[in-house]
């Protein structure tokens, strides 16, 4: 099983293999209470990225990517994730730690 | 119509009740989601599953592309708790309110997560390496 150690990377992948393949692409979510573990993955049947994390922090890293996922699955992968996030799209160069737009 | 029969299975034998689902609208959805949680608190996983679809048959979507009819999508959103099926689906108008709701549901119940102690690492970060936090501090600003 793929297990992406990069949050980050997990999201860009996720969303490309959507896009690239919307008709057969699905996202799912495990959550083990009595374990305290999160396990995601994102399949076009394909390939399979998958992401598992116990941090209450990821779960909400989650939150914008469950955003993500119902933007672009209820409106079409054609979609500007952009306002989704408010985050730069993956063609212009994401710097890692910045907040503001580069112009 | 006749009831939807699962389709890993050959046989028209009755069906037990769990495993025929029609779609929920998306509120009791949200109530049977809360409840799905509730009920694996101490055991148990609760999946959730998010897809595209137009909810149409492949004849259905064929005949649509020929008469050049455009196929409206939805996002179908499937949970389980390894025993009940429930599903729901959400249109492009409906998605935000959903999104939201369904974002509450999952911060209430997804508390057994662990929750980093940014003191301690930050201690430990000071004091081992002095030099990563204040690069991480001009990084910031």
């Amino acid at each position: 099983m793929v297990y992406l150690t990069s949050w980050d990377e997990f999201v860009e992948r996720s969303v490309q293999l959507f896009r690239a393949d919307p008709e057969s692409t699905r996202y799912v979510m495990k959550y083990r209470h009595c374990d305290g573990k999160l396990v995601l993955k994102v399949t076009d049947n394909k390939e399979c990225l998958k992401f598992k994390t116990d941090q209450a922090q990821e779960a909400k890293k989650m939150e914008k990517l469950n955003n993500i996922f119902f933007a672009l699955m209820a409106r079409g992968p054609e979609v500007d994730i952009a306002e989704v996030t408010g985050k730069e799209q993956t063609e212009a160069q994401p710097s890692k730690k910045g907040r503001g737009r580069k112009q | 119509m006749p009831p939807v029969q699962p389709r890993n299975r050959t046989s028209f034998a009755p069906t037990p009740s769990s495993s025929v689902k029609t779609p929920l609208n998306s509120d009791s959805f949200l109530n049977e989601l809360t409840a799905m949680f509730e009920r694996s608190a101490e055991k148990g996983s609760v999946w959730v599953t998010l897809k595209r679809s137009s909810m149409k048959s492949k004849v259905h979507k064929n005949k649509m592309n020929t008469a050049g009819e455009a196929i409206d999508y939805r996002c179908l959103i499937r949970a389980t708790d390894g025993k009940k099926k429930i599903s729901t689906t959400v249109g492009p108008k409906e998605h935000q309110r959903f999104q939201a709701s369904y974002a509450t549901i999952l911060k209430a119940h997804m508390t057994s997560l662990k929750k980093r102690e940014r003191k301690d690492k930050r201690k430990a970060a000071d004091s081992e390496k002095k030099g990563e936090a204040s690069k991480k501090m001009a990084a910031s600003k």
